[in-house]
């Protein structure tokens, strides 16, 4: 048993880094083949005052004349020695402008990600106890209202509403100027981010606990649960909850990175510095080397997240271990 | 609890169709001419839902760009449905190894982030347009209808009457569409017109990130890109009107594609809380 046990991690770990390998490699040759010319990213307007020797020249330097595979080569080379190149735009080693980020993300992606999963089981406790009657019915026609509001588009409304006519959240950056170490004012300028990440998933995985519950309330053993004479409410929170939490604990993995690494579009909206907006400048100015790190980040806490929920299914629940992972939810693919 | 048939969401849907399809008896402006005497006016008479910060009027944007969101959507999901039913139904008849790589492929897709992907896609082909975005789109949005298809043709591939078409000389694309894809249809519908969700959805993020079609290309998203002007002004025109538009159809698209999923939960609640 033990054994086997070793063979299951080994097992996982392979697989995790073969598809963090072929993920780098379909990232790489994505960004290789776009048409832009990194070498405006690098040297701005002065490529256009450069003569064609040396352009030629700084071409060489960069090694963009290489093939691919050589490209890749050398990449991957300094990869796994941690070195992932200069950001082209930042002209700082990439490392160094995703650290300087990376904290803003994870706390507003962190506490979006704690307030949905605790938010999203009480409200899908509160609608499953209340089944079918006016308060789930107005909740779930307004659950289903806000989840189809796009992302920027609730981030515009709040900012229309909240920065400009009342005035009374700040609308973006991080921090006011020369506020750093505020954490009174830090927490302001969440505030509007953190309701749009919140108010953007909180629906759909309330929805999938309600749903996941009333299949559970029909189960039989609610039936004899009744009988012995215990009350609605303790069969809920006490049976049915029970059931539903290791299928909603491996959901919730699955979520993690889509909330953490969601924040793209929100970050960008209220000017937020974090991966978010580094993203959508390295897209905007075709910075390859530091665009590739995120995705890469992103999509390796995807792949991680996904081996974690089938670990964690077959961990808790003894059912999980011969259906595997969280087959049983809907894919969420955007 | 029986679903009602959202008749409202068809109505609003159907005529928001019709009136971006038959633009031109609608509008009362050309959507293109930037009327720099009239910027950022508010709506009235003559600009019926004001103007933005170009000029151009609002309430004849409106249609002319939902034409463009509703074309993308639509063409990106087509695409998105026929990779989908291909891979899925390979996927589905393969043996186990190549079935197994072709999910794990599938899975690492499903594991950059959509936006990004996209993003990524649309830098290759360079410049957008129309139907590169709707490639774009397309090319992004297949892999969890793919998975459904999988499941659905692994179930049904063993039955008799398949076993039967094979041994009549059927070839895979004779079994795929006239015995399994009648049976997966139902499945896959609810998911199209939910990906046609997702994809006017991504097309208007990426036109309001100043990714996707460019300000000059009308549509409900690159309507929006001007946001920044708009809430500098505080014209708040320019920002609710065409995210009505746009979260409007989103919401009547959902409420379709809910009831056409099928109700769930026939039986009593044994919890007996009610009555």
């Amino acid at each position: 048993m033990k054994k086997l046990y070793i063979v299951t991690i080994l097992h996982n770990v392979g697989k995790f880094v073969l598809s963090v390998f072929l993920l780098s490699v379909l990232v790489f040759t994505v960004s290789r083949l776009a048409p832009g010319d990194p070498l405006y990213a690098f040297y701005g307007e002065r490529v256009e005052k450069m003569s064609a020797a040396q352009q030629e020249e700084a071409r060489e330097r960069l090694g963009l004349h290489e093939p691919l595979v050589t490209q890749y080569g050398r990449w991957l080379r300094g990869a796994v020695r941690g070195d992932f190149g200069i950001s082209y735009q930042y002209k700082r080693d990439v490392k160094e402008v995703i650290a300087a980020r990376i904290g803003n993300t994870l706390l507003l992606g962190g506490l979006g990600f704690g307030l949905t999963f605790v938010l999203a089981l009480f409200l899908g406790l509160f609608c499953a106890w209340r089944e079918d009657r006016a308060a789930d019915r107005i909740i779930c026609a307004i659950g289903t209202v806000t989840s189809c509001i796009p992302e920027f588009w609730l981030s515009l409304l709040l900012l229309l509403v909240f920065a400009v006519w009342l005035g009374w959240l700040p609308g973006s950056g991080a921090y006011s100027v020369g506020k750093e170490g505020d954490a009174a004012d830090r927490a302001v300028h969440l505030v509007l981010p953190l309701a749009v990440v919140v108010l953007g998933h909180l629906w759909y995985y309330a929805f999938q606990v309600r749903n996941r519950l009333l299949e559970e309330v029909r189960a039989d053993y609610v039936l004899l649960a009744r009988m012995k004479g215990l009350g609605g409410r303790q069969v809920l929170y006490r049976h049915c909850l029970r059931g539903a939490m290791p299928s909603y604990l491996s959901m919730m993995a699955v979520a993690l990175p889509h909330i953490l690494g969601g924040t793209y579009v929100v970050e960008t909206v209220f000017s937020y510095p974090g991966i978010g907006t580094l993203a959508y400048e390295s897209a905007r100015y075709q910075d390859y080397n530091l665009l590739m790190v995120v995705s890469l980040l992103t999509g390796t806490l995807v792949i991680f997240c996904n081996l974690l929920a089938g670990s964690i299914g077959g961990r808790i629940d003894p059912r999980m271990r011969r259906h595997g992972g969280a087959d049983g939810w809907e894919v969420k693919s955007r | 609890m029986k679903k009602r048939f959202p008749v409202l969401s068809l109505v609003v849907l159907t005529m928001i169709v019709v009136l971006c399809l038959s633009f031109g008896p609608v509008m009362t402006k050309d959507p293109l001419f930037m009327d720099l005497a009239h910027c950022n006016e508010a709506p009235g008479k003559e600009f019926l839902f004001g103007t933005d910060s170009m000029g151009r009027d609002i309430f004849s944007m409106i249609w002319y760009g939902g034409r463009i969101s509703l074309t993308i959507g639509f063409l990106a999901t087509l695409l998105s449905v026929a990779l989908a039913v291909l891979v899925g139904s390979i996927s589905g008849c393969a043996p186990a190894r190549a079935d197994g790589v072709l999910m794990r492929l599938t899975d690492l897709i499903l594991s950059v982030p959509g936006l990004l992907l996209t993003v990524f896609l649309q830098a290759v082909f360079g410049r957008a347009s129309v139907y590169s975005l709707s490639v774009v789109i397309g090319l992004t949005g297949w892999m969890a209808m793919a998975k459904v298809v999988r499941t659905e043709v692994m179930q049904l591939k063993n039955a008799d009457y398949v076993l039967a078409a094979r041994c009549l000389g059927g070839g895979f694309f004779h079994v795929l569409f006239r015995h399994l894809a009648p049976n997966f249809f139902p499945s896959l519908l609810f998911m199209a017109v939910m990906n046609v969700r997702n994809a006017i959805v991504a097309e208007s993020t990426l036109s309001f990130l100043g990714l996707g079609l460019p300000v000059e290309a009308v549509s409900w998203g690159s309507m929006l890109s001007l946001s920044e002007n708009a809430l500098l002004s505080r014209a708040w025109w320019m920002l609710l009107i065409p995210g009505a538009f746009l979260s409007g159809t989103l919401l009547c698209l959902t409420n379709l594609g809910n009831y056409m999923r099928g109700s769930t939960n026939k039986r009593h609640s044994n919890l007996g809380s009610r009555k």
